[in-house]
């Protein structure tokens, strides 16, 4: 979900999955709706706008469910961290969400798919439990 | 004909075009997967080689013995990732918010700033040591 981000981030989640670097061979799968995930890639620095709706999406989402944080604005804000027109990074407005974080301005595909296993980590360990 | 069967003998020669890292396919237990990696047992296929390794920009490298303290890097740092600890006169680098741009390593009068070729730092927590530069 992009939440107000450059679209840098957005290309390199797709970099990812086109076949250079292939994450659908481990079963990582696009879904067209949040109902269907088990993971939520949110990039930007949550404009005021799309507050609520980062919000309603987390909560479309069911459990046990992890957010990727992908990109620097969706960590702390980035160079977006004393803008006027932000309601915070993420971990501002879901405080009780399990967050994987992925810094970079993008971050490369290699990263972003080292921040999805250690998502899969974290959901393996729920299981168990 | 003739021309389209060397493309395909020669398409049936050629590897995949495909960067299998980390593992080729998805290991059934992945926190034993990762548990023999460090263990050594197994093996981590290395990602796309950086293109220009003299010029890549990863996670930065703070030489703390070089550094004076003249706050360069802070005033010139657009995402404000770099915090000055008063007492000792040194600084600290958050990699959660820093975004690579390297001014703050062509602005170092001391050369006290390098980009390493890292960038696999995705963390569960961004107060680690990891995402902290001291």
């Amino acid at each position: 979900m992009n939440s107000g981000s450059c679209n840098g981030c957005d290309i390199e989640i797709i970099a990812a999955l086109t076949p250079r670097y292939d994450a659908e061979r481990f079963g990582i799968k696009l879904v067209g709706s949040p109902r269907h995930a088990d993971v939520i890639a949110f990039t930007g620095p949550v404009t005021d706008d799309m507050a609520d709706k980062v919000k309603r999406i987390y909560e479309q989402t069911p459990d046990p469910k992890v957010i990727l944080v992908v990109g620097a604005c969706g960590i702390s804000g980035g160079v977006f961290h004393e803008s006027y027109h932000l309601s915070g990074p993420i971990e501002k407005i879901l405080p009780e969400a399990k967050c994987i974080y992925v810094p970079g301005c993008p971050p490369r595909p290699e990263a972003i798919i080292y921040g999805v296993v250690k998502a899969w980590e974290f959901l393996e360990g729920v299981e168990k439990k | 004909m003739l021309p389209m069967l060397s493309q395909l003998l020669k398409q049936m020669m050629k590897k995949p075009f495909t960067n299998l890292f980390p593992a080729k396919y998805a290991p059934k237990n992945v926190r034993g997967y990762l548990k023999n990696v460090q263990e050594g047992k197994t093996k981590i296929i290395p990602p796309v080689g950086i293109p220009d390794e003299e010029t890549f920009r990863g996670k930065i490298v703070y030489d703390r013995e070089k550094c004076i303290g003249c706050k360069m890097c802070i005033r010139v740092c657009p995402a404000k990732a770099i915090e000055f600890k008063e007492e000792e006169k040194k600084i600290r680098i958050y990699i959660g918010r820093c975004i690579f741009c390297s001014q703050c390593n062509d602005v170092c009068p001391v050369d006290a700033l390098h980009m390493s070729n890292e960038f696999l730092l995705a963390d569960a927590n961004k107060a680690s040591e990891n995402l902290i530069v001291e």
